[in-house]
């Protein structure tokens, strides 16, 4: 059965953006969330195994998606994709439980590599 | 009349960009300032050149300012300038974590070298994703604790068609520190800025 997964982001670029230079092995239902809330609503009213999650974004941010799905143990992974590459928040984010670090604009190659590296394809 | 107007797409895919060349800029500012910078979602207008002024006197009335400009010139007509507005309440500290003494010429040195780690780095992030390069002018005061400042800000924007506001806050972990970005773009400018998010949003 294909997996689950969400892209999280406010820009409708950077989702279309995610969605493209995704593998094409890779076999999953995409779902989309523009803010922190609606993921949130989406990672507790469907079984998401993946998530793309950007940083900055209105109304929750990244980091709040993180809190909460750590404080509710939610099963799921995470990889953060964002701009904002500043090592200490790049910890914050490992620290919090995503998987994996990817600089915005995400590449092609770049999310192939995270992917494989954790058997995601 | 030329509409400079961007449509709901063309100004996602332009915050888009803005975003992560603004992450570029934090990255650098963090850096060099050896604190965490807490991004926020860019907001971004258009706005007529003639209403900046009223704009930030409303805006800043209450509060002593500093304004640096930078001119910047690319390929196939993309050019323009920015400026930074830098809110003083809080220089007197960074200059000290800076290391730089405590006086005028030193503030003034100090915003400067400020605002060329952050307009560089945001305008060659922005500008890479442009597909274009930018070279740049040598940044200049307009204002500091000047009487005339809404003046001063009016006789450079009326050198430009539009204005493509971008408000930017950096707040720093330990203390406050909030700069506004604006870039002051001509016409032309507009509509091949244009013409290249059109390119970059049929590509996805």
């Amino acid at each position: 059965m294909a997996l689950n997964a969400l892209i999280c982001d406010d820009s409708l670029l950077a989702r279309n953006q995610l969605k493209k230079s995704l593998p094409a092995e890779f076999d999953a239902n995409i779902v989309t969330a523009s803010n922190g809330v609606e993921a949130l609503a989406t990672l507790r009213s469907q079984e998401i195994g993946l998530v793309f999650l950007d940083l900055t974004m209105p109304e929750l941010d990244g980091i709040g998606v993180l809190e909460a799905i750590k404080a509710d143990a939610m099963d799921c992974l995470v990889i953060v994709v964002s701009a904002d590459i500043q090592p200490e928040m790049q910890k914050r984010v490992m620290e919090l439980g995503a998987l994996a670090f990817i600089q915005k604009p995400a590449s092609a190659a770049k999310l192939a590599d995270v992917m494989h590296k954790y058997g995601l394809i | 009349m030329t509409d400079f107007q961007f449509s709901e797409e063309q100004r996602d895919c332009l915050q888009e960009l803005v975003n992560v060349a603004m992450g570029l800029a934090s990255d650098k500012l963090a850096r060099y300032l050896n604190t965490l910078v807490h991004l926020q979602v860019p907001a971004i207008k258009l706005v007529k050149t003639e209403q900046l002024p009223e704009h930030f006197a409303d805006r800043h009335q209450q509060q002593s300012v500093t304004m640096i400009s930078l001119g910047f010139f690319g390929d196939q007509g993309l050019r323009g300038e920015t400026i930074m507005l830098y809110q003083l309440e809080n220089v007197g500290v960074i200059a000290k974590l800076l290391g730089y003494s405590d006086d005028d010429s030193s503030e003034a040195e100090m915003l400067t070298d400020i605002s060329s780690v952050l307009t560089t780095t945001f305008l060659n992030g922005l500008a890479e994703q442009l597909d274009n390069s930018f070279s740049y002018a040598a940044p200049r005061i307009l204002s500091s604790r000047d009487k005339h400042f809404a003046e001063k800000l009016a006789s450079t924007a009326e050198q430009w068609q539009l204005a493509l506001q971008v408000d930017i806050r950096y707040q720093l972990t330990d203390y406050s520190f909030n700069c506004d970005m604006i870039l002051l773009i001509p016409g032309e400018a507009v509509l091949r800025l244009r013409l290249i998010l059109d390119q970059i949003l049929a590509s996805f």
